[in-house]
């Protein structure tokens, strides 16, 4: 399974050579993107059928993990993984230039590994990579708008990668390791305190810059309002995710006690609170979906705030539902930008547009049948299950959340299908636009007719997510997870909430013990 | 007022980090991934500067999205300072003095030596690719300064830099392809502590070398351009 490696590494290769190749021909350089994604989603896709269900960890280098840095694949790695060079091809800067092109490679090989890397630090080397990237690609319209939106982004980006490497500073000082398996094999005994929860805050402040997470999350609206329809669809669609996903990651594995979820969703719900509180009072639309992706985001750290595997599958279920629609709305906005109110009888005559419209507006409110109730309802659920009087706050919110959507959201509905003309276009939606958007589309309405295949996706990655003992076992071996259950059994007494730790250990077929040069191959699940 | 609440806030999370720091064993952290790595690292990589051996052997993979994020810096720069280039009618600044003109030529040939020994000596001593990357950048930008007139050719700089970029990836999926791990080492340790040891690891810190110089050099290049632009 070393050939997965190839997914970050061709990219990089690719956008290394991009800006040479432009200056003699752009179109080159352009396929020369386009193949290598292509060859990305190969990879990854082969990697899907070969996993299988299963589990595998990739010493890179052929160093054994502790010392050297894992991949570890799963399939929720996979299937982010999977999502990265797709929604890069689809949402591919085709007017860009070189530079732009270059960019995006970059970005898409970052974003693939912050899903896949199972070390610490270089989380932290791709998630600055992502920022980098994401710099130039925001700066790059070349407007002063967005100038002034990547100058805000750049600062808050910076400020949060110090907390974030501040918080990974004192995991490291307390435990000696970067790698998430061996982190969690030493984290109950070693960061269950006071010190080990102000490490997951910094690390969460950090990473909630990208992920939209309320204190952080200033430069949001500027951002989205002034970059292309396409990169606002990327970086609210995918990065902000993945970035969720490295969060959830360290608090399946590093940081069981409950403090720390809670934390999470108490900055969830007033990300929820904020988001959906300004885009109600936003006049313009993109700016709208800006501050209703800070919502939606909210509600995604909300769901993944509840602990174990109902949390992991309502957190994946809100999220994949966001990264499909989001994006998609924007793309749409692409022609429709500007105040709200000077779109009043827009969507008339532009049927297509206008159906996607309503049918990702009615998504994201969450209207049965539609995917986005069931994301709602499984985090609802979920909340309410803990029983706690915060998870009673905290779905009582969504809820309260979702009345405020559907006012605005059918609010510009009905400015987009109002009767009165008045409203000179810019011109119809770009054709390859509205078809990347009725893609969209039918996987929305797809998903519907396919809810029990889905869920029953969806509850299998979750319990592998879960799974810690399965991700020590797959990274490190057997002996390591007999030496976590020792600590762990000093400490459930103090947290018996404790993530994870209570589920039935699955069967290990074939474990190569740890010889430098070969991967270790872990359980299936 | 705004100046007052972020001179708290910042006063706060600065008081917050102390205390954190207070608490934790600041310089003597637990060996654990460390002593593992002193311990088999001379012999596994055959680097005499261990440092290097993490750098570009352990951690490989970290150095590459290093490289990656220095690339992503430049292009953007780039991108942004694309559109305010030089136009044919402005004049550059004055040439320098002859002081300027005169030591930056005697230097050029001094920095570039030192440059690529710092380069080449990577795994033996303190420094490396990004150390001496940064002298062989200084060494083609200060000419520049002394002839604000000139320029770097930018399509020169981006192919070294694509190439260089390009061979440390592809050293990288060679290793994957004959020993089935990305960017493990190859060719053989030789004796420890001299020039040709440590494998692939001084052909890696050569790609460093160059990209990171004809990146910094490009930028710093952009960067005078565009200053002269300016009204």
């Amino acid at each position: 399974m070393n050939f997965v490696v190839l997914a970050v590494a061709l990219p990089l290769l690719a956008g290394f050579l991009t800006p040479a190749l432009g200056r003699s021909s752009r179109a080159l350089a352009q396929w020369l993107g386009w193949g290598t994604l292509a060859v990305c989603i190969g990879v990854l896709w082969v990697a899907w059928a070969r996993l299988d269900g299963g589990t595998v960890a990739i010493a890179i280098g052929g160093f054994r993990p502790p010392l050297g840095i894992v991949f570890y694949l799963d399939a929720v790695a996979l299937l982010f993984g999977l999502a990265v060079p797709l929604m890069a091809l689809l949402l591919w800067p085709r007017e860009g230039t070189p530079q732009q092109f270059a960019l995006t490679l970059v970005l898409t090989a970052s974003a693939t590994g912050l899903a896949l890397s199972g070390d610490i630090f270089n989380l932290y080397v791709f998630y600055e990579l992502t920022a980098a990237a994401s710099f130039g690609l925001i700066a790059g319209r070349g407007t002063g708008a967005a100038q002034g939106a990547a100058l805000r982004y750049l600062l808050l980006s910076a400020a949060g990668s110090v907390l974030l490497l501040a918080g990974i500073t004192i995991v490291y000082l307390r435990t000696g390791t970067l790698n998430l398996a061996h982190l969690a094999t030493l984290a109950p005994e070693r960061l269950q305190d006071p010190v080990g929860l102000a490490a997951f805050a910094l690390m969460l402040i950090g990473l909630g810059v990208k992920g939209e997470l309320f204190p952080v999350n200033g430069w949001v609206p500027e951002v989205y309002g002034s970059v292309s329809g396409r990169l606002a669809g990327l970086l609210a669609g995918l990065v902000s995710k993945l970035a969720v996903l490295v969060v959830v990651r360290i608090l399946v594995l590093i940081f069981p006690q409950p403090e720390a979820a809670q934390l999470m969703l108490v900055l969830g719900m007033l990300g929820i609170v904020a988001g959906e509180l300004a885009a109600w009072r936003a006049r313009d639309l993109r700016r709208q979906f800006a501050f209703s992706s800070i919502g939606q985001l909210g509600i995604v750290f909300v769901a993944f705030s509840v602990p174990g595997e109902a949390g992991i599958v309502a957190g994946l279920a809100v999220a994949l539902h966001h990264l499909l629609v989001k994006p998609a709305l924007f793309l749409l906005a692409e022609r429709w930008g500007g105040s709200i109110e000077g779109l009043r009888g827009a969507g008339r005559g532009h049927w297509l547009a206008s159906g996607l419209f309503i049918l990702f507006a009615l998504s994201l409110v969450g209207l049965p049948p539609l995917p986005g109730f069931w994301a709602k309802l499984l985090t609802v659920m979920g909340l309410m299950g803990l029983g706690t009087g915060l998870a009673w706050l905290g779905a009582l919110t969504v809820m309260a959340a979702t009345v405020v959507e559907a006012a605005y959201l059918f609010r510009t509905l009905s400015v987009l299908l109002a009767r009165e003309a008045g409203y000179t276009s810019p011109g119809p939606h770009r054709g390859l636009d509205l078809v990347t958007a009725s893609l969209a589309g039918l996987v929305l309405v797809g998903s519907v007719f396919a809810l029990h295949p889905l869920g029953d996706g969806l509850k299998a990655m979750a319990a592998q997510a879960a799974d810690v003992q399965g991700y020590i076992r797959t990274v490190l071996g057997d002996r390591a997870v007999a030496r976590r259950g020792q600590r762990e059994d000093r400490i459930s007494e103090a947290h018996p909430a404790s993530r994870g730790s209570d589920r039935p250990m699955g069967r290990a077929d074939r474990a190569y013990g740890w010889p430098a040069g070969s991967p270790t191959r872990g359980a299936r699940s | 007022m705004r100046n007052f609440t972020s001179l708290l806030f910042a006063g706060g999370l600065g008081f917050f980090l102390l205390v954190l720091a207070a608490d934790l064993p600041v310089g003597a952290a637990p060996m654990v991934a460390g002593e593992g790595i002193l311990g088999q690292g001379p012999e596994a990589v055959g680097a005499a500067n261990l440092v290097t051996a993490v750098v570009l052997a352990y951690r490989g993979i970290d150095t590459l999205g290093e490289l990656s994020i220095l690339f992503a810096a430049a292009a953007g720069v780039g991108l942004i300072l694309s559109g305010m280039r030089r136009r044919a009618d402005q004049r550059p600044d004055p040439e320098g003095g002859f002081i300027l003109l005169a030591a930056a030529d005697l230097l050029f040939p001094l920095l570039v030596i030192v440059g690529l020994y710092i380069v080449l000596h990577g795994h033996l001593t303190p420094g490396g690719g990004f150390q001496g990357g940064v002298i062989l950048a200084a060494a083609f930008f200060l000419p520049l300064l002394g002839r604000p007139g000139d320029s770097l050719n930018h399509a020169v700089v981006n192919w070294v830099e694509g190439l260089a970029g390009g061979a440390f990836v592809l050293i990288g999926l060679w290793a994957l392809a004959v020993k089935g791990d990305f960017l493990a080492p190859m060719l053989g340790k030789g004796a420890l502590g001299s020039l040709f040891s440590a494998g692939t690891l001084p052909l890696l810190y050569i790609a460093v070398g160059l990209k990171v110089g004809a990146e910094i050099a490009g930028l710093m290049s952009t960067l005078q351009e565009t200053e002269a632009a300016e009204p």
